[in-house]
């Protein structure tokens, strides 16, 4: 198994507007190891997002380096970064982003079409990703036919149908109630201790927080402090 | 909602200027079939100086005289010379099914003349009698006007008080000729007192022998207009040019239009669709394959409405139309035809319609900032 680690050297992000500085992220320092789950918490604003943002490859730090694996993502261009999207990461929103028009089955498919594989493989894939987050029987339902855990799930299934080394979640429970959000959460949890998916995770919710091993937390753009966590264990 | 009542009105608008472009394009071709076919490139069509039309020009009998001597002029198996002398006369008849009045040509010939238009045959009936109030109608003229049937009767003359009898259809292989009416010349000359001829028809022995009796007759010897057929009816069919270089304007215009409904449903299409973009940005998808999804798009709206549009102009290719040539004043029948070339011209203005409105929404799609549109749920 490819083992990605995640070495940041003094990353930082200026949004400007106009001629104002909005310093969003202040000289970030971090390292993640491969088959880490971490989870990123701080206040409304402090960055987390736009940090899971670059470190994802969908933005460009104002300066510093981001190593992930043997690329240094700072250095990429956009057509390259685009590629090592779809190489190297899954992405998993607090808006699912499912396309309506699609069956559960054609939003996992999404991501396989820019790889060579007919169109059997894929189907595979998409079957295996599927059932892999519990919705083998929902293969032909439209987003609007499922709950919203069961969309979140889709998603995740769209996330790992590539089978990416690296999972990003952007508060991936923000909209479900609790118990839906348990069962995402063990999902992901199972992601990474039975798939060895490096997990990096941003929340609010103290409990959702509870399943990563890793807890950093962010304030005003600065890594304000480190911890690790005895995940919650599952009952499987 | 909106989004898909835009569509559908793009998809109107773009089959609308497929069905006018194809609709006008086979009109074009139609004419121009129906007088390309009229023609021998070894005949010679003389006319007054001066005169544009058979229907304009007169000559005397002396000036037809004149014609005899002319050089290259071939003769019949009878030994004859192949000088057709014929009047020409207009008429209204009501259309089939409308009733409404149309100028019809009526041609006065002597025997001579199916020698000289050998394409000319009977096909039902007989040919007309000399002397008699008889008369043959051209296939095309008897589909399109009503009481031109065999053994029908019609009123003509120039007091319209003769009644001739309709006693044979013909065919000219397509040409404008089946749009007339046939008879003797001297019945028609005395019916409207016109004691004079509109035009002499001339085979030449060959088409190398052709200008130096155009020569001949345009010269000092006969001092009258000579043409070969081939070109009066070329000159004839330039009006039909003109209509096709103002039509070709108006579906300019129109394909500019269409251009911008394209454009118009391709924006509205990305502006709901930028969390989409933005989505399938992060998966890996390029920008490059964001724009062309949008061009692909415009591309089987437009061509499923040129589609739509050819199929709405099958409708009337191989109906009988008919054409108020303004150099004769006589309607022209002809078929509309939608031929391959035209369903090709009507691709092709379907694809740079859609391309050409697809181009700015498919930048602007392939530009979504990625962050932003998912930003903004
Ligand atoms: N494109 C942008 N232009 C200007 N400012 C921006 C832009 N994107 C983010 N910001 C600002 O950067 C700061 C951090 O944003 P970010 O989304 O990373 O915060 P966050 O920690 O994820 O907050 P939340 O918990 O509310 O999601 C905010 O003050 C935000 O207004
Ligand atoms: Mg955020």
């Amino acid at each position: 198994m490819v083992s990605i680690d995640i070495e940041l050297h003094d990353v930082r992000k200026v949004y400007y507007k106009s001629t104002l500085a909005i310093p969003v992220l202040e000289g970030i320092d971090l390292q993640i190891a491969a088959g880490e789950f971490v989870v990123f918490m701080g206040p409304s604003g402090s960055g987390k997002s736009t940090l899971l943002h670059l470190l994802g490859g969908l933005d460009q730090p104002t300066s510093g380096s981001i190593r992930i694996g043997a690329d240094y993502l700072e250095q990429m261009s956009e057509t390259e970064l685009t590629r090592w999207r779809s190489h190297h990461v899954g992405f998993i929103f607090q808006m699912y982003h499912l396309v309506p028009v699609l069956t559960a089955a054609e939003n996992v498919e999404l991501p396989l079409l820019l790889f060579e594989l007919s169109s059997r493989e894929r189907r595979q894939r998409v079957e295996l990703a599927l059932s892999v987050v519990g919705l083998a029987e929902r293969m032909e339902h439209r987003p609007s036919q499922l709950s919203g855990g069961q969309e979140q799930r889709v998603a995740i299934a769209r996330a790992i149908v590539t089978d990416p080394d690296l999972i990003l979640a952007d508060e991936p429970t923000g909209d479900l109630d609790a118990k839906t959000s348990t069962e995402i959460l063990e999902l992901l949890q199972l992601l990474n201790r039975d798939f060895g998916k490096t997990i990096l995770m941003v929340t609010h919710d103290p409990k959702a927080a509870s399943y990563g091993r890793r807890i950093l937390h962010l304030e005003k753009g600065i890594l304000h402090r480190d911890e690790t966590n005895q995940p919650i264990h599952t009952s499987r | 909602m909106v989004r898909r009542l835009s569509s559908l009105l793009t998809f109107v608008v773009v089959s609308v200027v497929v069905l006018v472009l194809a609709v006008l394009l086979s009109f074009a071709a139609g004419i121009r079939a129906s007088l390309k076919s009229s023609g021998h490139p070894e005949n010679i069509l003389v006319l007054k100086s001066g005169a544009t039309a058979e229907s304009t020009s007169i000559l005397s009998p002396d000036e037809v005289n004149r014609m005899v001597q002319t050089p290259g002029v071939a003769n019949s198996t009878t030994g004859e010379l192949l000088i057709s002398p014929e009047l020409c006369v207009q008429t209204s008849i009501p259309r089939q099914g409308s009733g409404a009045m149309a100028n019809v040509a009526i041609r006065g010939v002597e025997p001579m003349a199916f020698e000289v238009h050998p394409e000319v045959r009977i096909v039902a009936g007989r040919c007309f009698e000399p002397g008699v109030l008889e008369a043959v109608v051209g296939k095309a003229a008897s589909e399109r006007f009503s009481g031109l049937q065999v053994g029908s009767l019609v009123q003509l003359g120039r007091l319209n008080n003769q009644v001739f009898e309709v006693v044979g259809i013909f065919e000219a292989g397509g040409n404008a000729f089946e749009s007339e009416i046939w008879t003797a010349r001297t019945t028609l000359a005395s019916s409207y007192d016109r004691r004079y001829i509109s035009s002499v028809a001339m085979r030449i022995e060959s088409p190398a022998a052709v200008p130096t009796s155009l020569d001949y007759i345009n010269g000092p010897a006969v001092r009258l207009q000579a043409k070969t057929e081939l070109n009066y009816y070329e000159e004839l069919s330039s009006k039909t040019r003109e209509i096709v270089l103002l039509s070709s304007v108006l579906i300019f215009i129109m394909g500019i239009g269409a251009v911008f409904a394209v454009a118009n449903t391709m924006h509205a299409a990305v502006d709901s669709r930028r969390r989409e973009i933005a989505m399938l940005r992060t998966l890996g998808f390029s920008r490059r394959s964001i724009g062309l999804a949008f061009w692909f798009e415009s591309l089987i709206i437009c061509l499923l409405a040129c589609g739509c549009g050819l199929a709405g102009s099958m409708a009337f290719s191989g109906t009988k139309q008919d054409f108020l040539s303004d150099a004769t004043w006589t309607v022209l029948a002809y078929q509309l035809q939608v031929t391959p070339d035209i369903a090709l011209t009507a691709i092709i203005l379907a694809v740079t319609v859609g391309t050409l409105g697809a181009v700015l929404p498919a930048w602007r799609a392939s530009r979504v900032p990625i962050l932003e549109a998912l930003r903004k749920a």
